[in-house]
């Protein structure tokens, strides 16, 4: 069974860490070279779609990485 | 005085002109050029701890893929992404769903009349034979897996709002898959924060292959001197021939074949990413996914530790079966896995992404993941490229994983047949995981390569090595090259 009150806790956590983060000073447009660089993107890097593949099939867990949940293939 | 009004009203249509192209705002085009990426991949992978053949056996496997991933602007606000993916496999493990070499038996183009006759009637020997250690030459030996993604996105005018919809079509032997889906996203604070929304839906069908053995058993009606059993003789653990016609023989369970055969999946995606400053950005992620339907995979069998073991073969190999020196004997599936009816998965992923210098970044993941099946496990990965010219960068990498079993796991004859749900399959066993991987990318934004408009913007070698606590190991090594059409 999932413990949903560790799941609970784990997404106010994360909501409010976001809400908090959200309201940071903006770092202007002009001011974003370093984030825009390809090597920044908060993605997986495309070379590594077929090892994220390899891995939801190897692996029990699925999801939040950019490759299948479970849908799609006869895979975990 | 005419020369001051004449003066002014120049002034005030002016201002009128100003205001009417004030109103006619740039817009920059979602995607300028079509953008082509070309994956392949080639995975390999050696194990002893097959799922079809109950826990043990030769996992050996190769993959050959490709992808192909097109991105083409429509229109200024509009951008059409397909993609398409083809995968061949062969699997020792998938072919030891028919592990009988000799006579013609199950649904294999292996006709051979002779064999028949090579039949030793002196009960110590077989012309059929089979192992889990060796793939045998069935048909399920390989496959070919297809799939074809489709999203279409807008964008409004300000860029800040994306509304996308996708449809996904893939097909296997032994698997159908049709699936769609929505999402949005909004980028807000002077696009320093963004939320993402999305949902997906797979309504999936298997066309499920059993273990030769059961698959025969229950269409003849469990008749034992009937097609693929008939004239083959059922040794004890002993190695004695058992009465086929008896009760002291093999019998699979009783449950019977799959008759729902449906494998419906609903994720629901959330995602929220912030800049912290000049160099520092986060995301934060889940696809939650809730399954149900045939969740188990029918070609992967289970042995019981309560119940009578049997084999078909050579009866001197049985004291050594579950040993590679195992050459001929197999031993028959008292059940395929079963598992729930149903599964609630819930990940949670963070990204966090630092700019170090012009040389350097350093790219990490951390996922938390739990479900209802009582599996838990914790994934950490840190990825550094390293610009070491103006067009070369090395991408060193590392991943650990953890994850702790399912409840429904037991290793090779670790199950009671009193269980409703079964599994030896090491994909949902406790392990630890190592991933070591180096790549190398040599990036052209200029795109000075050309063939006519079709311009090379970026060639990415990636090569990754992974290693099981429970003996599997694998190597993949990908390419990706990426297009752009000016």
């Amino acid at each position: 069974m999932i413990n949903l009150q560790n799941m609970k806790k784990l997404w106010i956590s994360a909501l409010i860490l976001s809400s908090l983060l959200s309201s940071c000073v903006a770092v202007k447009p002009y001011e974003q070279v370093n984030l825009n660089d390809p090597d920044m993107v908060l993605v997986s890097i495309k070379a590594k779609k077929f090892v994220t593949t390899f891995q939801t099939y190897r692996e029990g867990a699925s999801g939040a990485s950019g490759g299948k949940s479970g849908g799609g293939c006869g895979c975990n | 005085m005419k020369r001051i009004l004449l003066i002014l009203g120049g002034l005030l249509l002016t201002k009128v002109y100003a205001q009417t192209s004030n109103d006619t705002v740039f817009k920059k085009r979602a995607l300028d050029n079509t953008e082509v990426n070309w994956l392949l991949s080639y995975y390999n992978q050696s194990g002893d701890h097959a799922a079809v053949t109950g826990g043990i056996g030769n996992e050996k496997l190769k993959d050959f893929a490709q992808n192909i991933q097109v991105s083409l602007p429509v229109s200024a606000d509009h951008v059409l992404n397909v993609d398409f993916t083809v995968s061949a496999y062969t699997s020792a493990s998938s072919s030891n769903l028919n592990p009988f070499t000799g006579a013609s038996r199950g649904d294999d183009d292996d006709d051979d009349d002779d064999d028949d006759d090579k039949w030793l009637d002196n009960n110590t020997g077989s012309a059929i034979t089979g192992t889990p250690w060796v793939a045998s030459s069935g048909a399920s030996y390989k496959d070919v897996w297809l799939n074809f993604n489709a999203n279409f996105q807008h964008y409004s005018d300000d860029r800040n709002k994306i509304f996308g919809v996708s449809a996904s079509i893939a097909d296997e032997f032994d698997y159908f898959s049709a699936g769609g889906g929505l999402d949005f996203t909004y980028i807000f604070n002077e696009k320093n924060s963004e939320i993402s929304l999305g949902t997906n839906v797979y309504f999936d069908h298997w066309r499920p292959e059993y273990p030769t053995e059961i698959k025969t058993y229950f269409e003849t009606g469990g008749n034992l001197n009937a097609d693929f059993f008939k004239d083959v003789p059922i040794w004890d653990e002993n190695g004695n021939p058992t009465v086929k016609t008896g009760n002291n023989t093999w019998r699979p369970s009783s449950e019977g074949l799959i008759e729902n055969k449906a494998r419906n999946t609903y994720v629901l995606k959330i995602g929220f990413s912030q800049i912290l400053s000049r160099n520092l950005q986060f995301s934060l992620f889940t696809d939650l996914t809730y399954q149900t339907g045939w969740l188990a995979n029918p070609m992967q069998r289970v042995y019981f530790a309560d119940k009578p073991n049997y084999y078909i073969g050579n009866a001197a190999d049985i004291p050594r079966y579950t040993s590679k020196e195992n050459k001929g004997v197999f031993q028959l599936a008292d059940d395929f896995e079963r598992l729930p009816g149903k599964r609630f998965k819930f990940p949670l992923g963070l990204r966090v992404n630092y700019y170090v210098n012009e040389f350097m970044v350093l790219r990490s993941y951390y996922r938390y993941y739990t479900d209802d099946w009582g599996l838990q496990s914790h994934t950490a990965e840190l990825e550094v490229p390293l610009k070491i010219s103006s067009g070369f960068t090395l991408y060193p990498s590392y991943r650990y994983y953890i994850q702790s079993a399912v409840k429904y796991f037991a290793p090779y004859e670790g199950h009671y047949s009193t269980r409703k749900y079964y599994t030896s399959d090491y994909d949902l066993s406790a392990f630890t995981a190592h991933q070591f991987g180096m790549g190398v990318k040599y990036t052209d934004i200029f795109t000075r390569m050309k063939w006519w408009r079709i311009g090379v913007k970026s060639i990415h070698l990636d090569l990754n090595r992974y290693v099981r606590s429970n003996g599997l190991k694998a190597f993949i090594i990908s390419t990706n090259l990426q297009f752009v059409f000016e």
